[in-house]
Order: C-alpha cells, then sequence, then structure tokens
C-alpha cells in the first residue's frame, strides 16, 4: 500500500488538479549558499565560522521539525535535496505547482549588511537549486524585514524573474507589520504586483504577548496570536487603505481564530473608529477582501461540521488554499487534511481554484 | 471465520527493538519486535496515513504532577508515527492522546520454527 492510494479526486474546472501553498527548501549548509555571496561575505563565513542563523528558539518535536520519512537516502538534510522532494512530494500526490517558502531566519543575524547579503544569496539559491530543477516549483523573495529600505529593493530585483511568486515576511517580527516603518516592503510588493506572505516563525520578541513559555507545544499552538496581532496591525494601521491592490497570504498560521477577531475588531471600530478615522470600511471587510489563508496545520475540531460553521463565518469562500508544509512534522496530506464534509466546489475552491486566482497562475 | 496464520519472514529479518513493515494480501503490516515479544498493528495511522513503519518505537515521558522528574518510561512499548508524533501502544494499538477513540488495528503474531506468522482475522 502507498500513499498514493489517496490521490485526491476533485471535480477539476481547470487543467490544475492540486496546488500545495506552502513547502519549505532548506540550504543544507551555508556551503549551498557561498556561490551567491561575495568575496568579502565568503571571507567572513571563512573567518568567522559563520554556519548558518541562531536555530530555533524551542527544541521541535522531530530533528528539523521534519517527518521522519523525509530524510532523503542522499544524506542531504529534509528539504535539502530538490530531487527527492519531487519524488516524495511533487510526483507523489501529482501537485501541478508547490510555492517554496525558505525559512532561513536572517533577521535573526544582527549585521544588516550581512543579513541583506544573506537575503539575496537565498535567493539567488532558491532561482538556480530549486525553480531550474523543475517547472513545479514556485519561489517566495525572502526579505531581511530589519530593513524594509533593502527588502524592497530585493523584491524589485527578484520580481523580474516570474517564477516567484510572493514576498515572504516571518510572522514574528520585531514590531508589527502595520507599522510604518515596513511601508516600503508593501509598496513594492504593490509596485511589482506580487502578494505578501506572511509565514509562521520568526524571532525577535518574546513569543507569545505575555512572555516566554516553556514548551514547543506551546510555541506552535500560541503562534495564532502572532497572526492575530498582524492581521490587526495591518488593518488599523491603515495599510490596506495606502496600498488597495495588496494582497496578504496567512501562511501556517491556521484561520479558526478568524471569526473572533473579526467580530471583535468590528465591534470595537464601532466606538473607536475616530482612533483609526482612515478606515472607510468595518475591519473585517478589509480582512475578507486583501487576506488569505492557507489551511496547514488543518484544525481538527471533533465535529468537522463545525469546519464548515467556522468557514461560513468567515463569509469569504475564496479565502483558504490547500498547503502541504512539507517536509516538516505537521505535513497535512492531500488526501486527508480535508475532512470529507468539505466536498464538491468548497474543496475544488481549497485544493485548487483560490490559489490560481490569488497568485495568478496560468495553466499550462 | 477462521483465523488465518501468514508468513511474513524468518525471525532474523526483524531487529530487535525496532518496526519493519511487511506486505500482507495487499495490506501492510507495521511488524515490532521486543526480544521474543512480537507485534504487529496496520501500518496506517488513522489520522492522516502515514506509515506507522516509517516512526520510531521507543518509550514515553511519564510524569504524574507538574514539578515531578519526566522519566522516560514504557520502553519500547510505544510507536510514535512519523508525521504528527501520535503515539500508539504496540501492545494494544491504542493511542495514547485519546485511548478509546483513536486506535489501530492489531493482529497476534506468533513464532514457530524461527519463523513468523501473523493471525489475520
Amino acid at each position: 500500500m502507498s500513499q498514493t492510494e489517496y490521490a485526491v479526486q476533485v471535480a477539476s474546472s481547470t487543467a490544475f488538479s492540486l496546488i500545495d501553498c506552502d513547502v519549505h527548501n532548506y540550504p543544507n549548509s551555508i556551503d549551498d549558499l557561498m556561490p551567491y555571496l561575495s568575496a568579502r561575505w565568503q571571507a567572513y563565513v571563512r573567518q568567522s565560522g559563520f554556519s548558518g542563523p541562531p536555530g530555533p528558539t524551542y527544541p521541535k518535536g522531530f530533528a528539523q521539525a521534519a517527518r521522519r520519512d523525509a530524510w532523503p537516502p542522499s544524506g542531504l538534510r529534509p528539504g535539502g535535496d530538490p530531487d527527492f522532494a519531487r519524488t516524495q512530494l511533487l510526483d507523489a500526490w501529482d501537485i501541478d505547482i508547490a510555492v517554496l517558502n525558505p525559512l532561513y531566519g536572517m533577521t535573526a543575524v544582527h549585521n544588516l549588511d550581512f543579513a541583506n547579503a544573506l537575503m539575496r544569496a537565498v535567493n539567488e539559491w532558491t532561482a538556480h537549486a530549486w525553480l531550474d530543477h523543475d517547472p513545479r516549483w514556485r519561489g517566495s523573495i525572502v526579505v531581511n524585514a530589519n530593513d524594509p529600505a533593502a527588502a524592497a529593493a530585493e523584491i524589485k530585483r527578484v520580481a523580474a524573474d516570474p517564477r516567484f511568486v510572493q514576498a515572504l515576511l516571518l510572522v514574528r517580527s520585531s514590531a508589527p507589520y502595520g507599522k510604518r516603518q515596513f511601508r516600503p516592503i508593501f509598496a513594492a510588493a504593490c509596485e511589482v504586483g506580487l502578494p505578501v506572505g506572511i509565514h509562521f516563525g520568526g524571532s525577535g520578541q518574546p513569543i507569545t504577548a505575555c512572555g516566554w513559555p516553556s514548551y514547543y507545544i506551546e510555541d506552535h499552538t500560541a503562534m495564532a496570536q502572532a497572526f492575530e496581532a498582524q492581521v490587526i496591525s495591518l488593518v488599523c494601521e491603515g495599510v490596506f487603505c495606502e496600498f488597495p491592490e495588496l494582497r496578504v497570504a496567512l501562511v501556517e498560521g491556521g484561520f479558526a481564530w478568524l471569526p473572533g477577531l473579526m467580530w471583535r475588531l468590528d465591534k470595537n471600530y464601532r466606538g473607536l473608529r475616530s482612533e483609526v478615522p482612515w478606515l472607510e470600511k468595518r475591519p473585517s471587510e478589509y480582512i475578507r477582501e486583501h487576506c488569505r489563508s492557507t489551511t496547514q496545520p488543518m484544525e481538527e475540531p471533533d465535529d468537522p461540521q463545525h469546519l464548515l460553521q467556522i468557514i461560513d463565518m468567515i463569509g469569504c469562500e475564496d479565502f483558504l488554499m490547500f498547503a502541504t508544509d512539507y517536509p516538516h512534522w505537521d505535513f497535512d496530506s492531500p488526501a486527508r487534511a480535508l475532512p470529507p464534509a468539505i466536498d464538491g466546489a468548497m474543496r475544488q475552491r481549497i485544493m485548487v481554484d483560490n490559489a490560481e486566482a490569488f497568485y495568478g497562475f496560468a495553466a499550462r | 471465520m477462521a483465523l488465518r496464520r501468514v508468513d511474513v519472514g524468518p525471525v532474523d529479518d526483524f531487529a530487535d527493538g525496532e518496526v519493519r513493515r511487511v506486505e500482507v494480501e495487499g495490506r501492510g503490516l507495521a511488524i515490532v519486535r521486543q526480544g521474543n515479544a512480537w507485534y504487529a498493528l496496520r501500518d496506517i495511522c488513522p489520522h492522516q496515513g502515514a506509515r506507522l513503519s516509517d516512526g520510531r518505537v521507543g518509550g514515553t515521558a511519564l510524569a504524574r504532577h507538574p514539578g515531578d522528574e519526566v522519566v522516560l518510561g514504557r520502553a519500547g512499548e510505544i510507536l510514535s508515527c512519523p508525521w504528527h508524533g501520535w503515539e500508539y501502544d504496540v501492545r494494544t494499538g491504542r493511542s495514547l492522546c485519546d485511548p478509546e477513540k483513536v486506535r489501530v488495528r492489531t493482529y497476534p503474531v506468533l513464532v514457530e520454527g524461527r519463523r513468523v506468522l501473523v493471525e489475520l482475522g
């Protein structure tokens, strides 16, 4: 019995059958990036012994946060072997398009010039090692949020390659992304016509609003509160007013928290609107208009009908886009993540159509 | 219905303390050996369908109260899923997270003449 026996059946109105909005590719070591660093930074790496940004704050449940079956026979790390990823992910599940989100934590590198050099190197490496490898891969432009001007320049530089489909930020930032210091990033994304993905992870502050918890289970679960903070900030600071074309993908943050946030924010808007007078409509309307969310890690209520109710409460049938999070341990199976209660046109939208429209993927 | 005993290979094919997948009549089984004790579980995690045979055989952390010393117990009794880490008791197939509702089917295993036999229902 193989995993492929669960091949997803969705009634397709397009040439696509499955789009995966969150896959992770990793340099196996700093050596993978060295060809894309200047002589100065190559010398710096050799002299300092720099091997990569600091690792995760909390030890994960699994080495490299990877599925135990995602370690390639080649000896490379999970997400570090394009051939193996192609076989185990793209081919096994018949995926038409997969968006690569490199989680290289250059925002934890305090030397801005070095962090920016790493940023550019990761994007070059993604293009050569991955996007050239298989036409089904799409790239995300990693940016150093600690230097918004450099990040904006990188977005404009890399966007010339149409295989890159979004700019990528990590959700745990040094300050909420609605703050004016980050405007150049959103301006650049709009200028080149790309959405901004905000992904699970990051560093810079205690990871919850009340400080450092003890366990990875808390780290992983509490990630949703960082997403909530970013959505609230983007809306209230008027980012969507300033950039009416801006589109934001909330990646790996879940979605069941959205209805409660929308209700609370809309209610407060009635009485506190004068604080944020640039808002011309209810906060929830900005969220529905500008934001989308990926599915993984799928919310799994005991009663699957509750999921349908949540989706209904979000109030936007285009909102959810399927993602596996390969090669991570919390991988969602394309065949099993969505309960059978999500079927027909809704399943088709989540597995294919919503991402196709959001990212503007053209059928081959 | 009479039980059918299926030969899944010689004893020496199975390393002590580890899990290995065998395929019998189109169905995958995760065979776990602990010395002379043998266990067979259906090789599909009921959560999202991963192969349990790609998982890890080990123990689990035990502590009755917060602040107690956390110790590793139940050595070799636990098979954990390679994807999401759900833990199963190899003897019963019951999960540790939700023993009543989340279970993997198990099959009796016998050893005769240094051959490993699984009784399929």
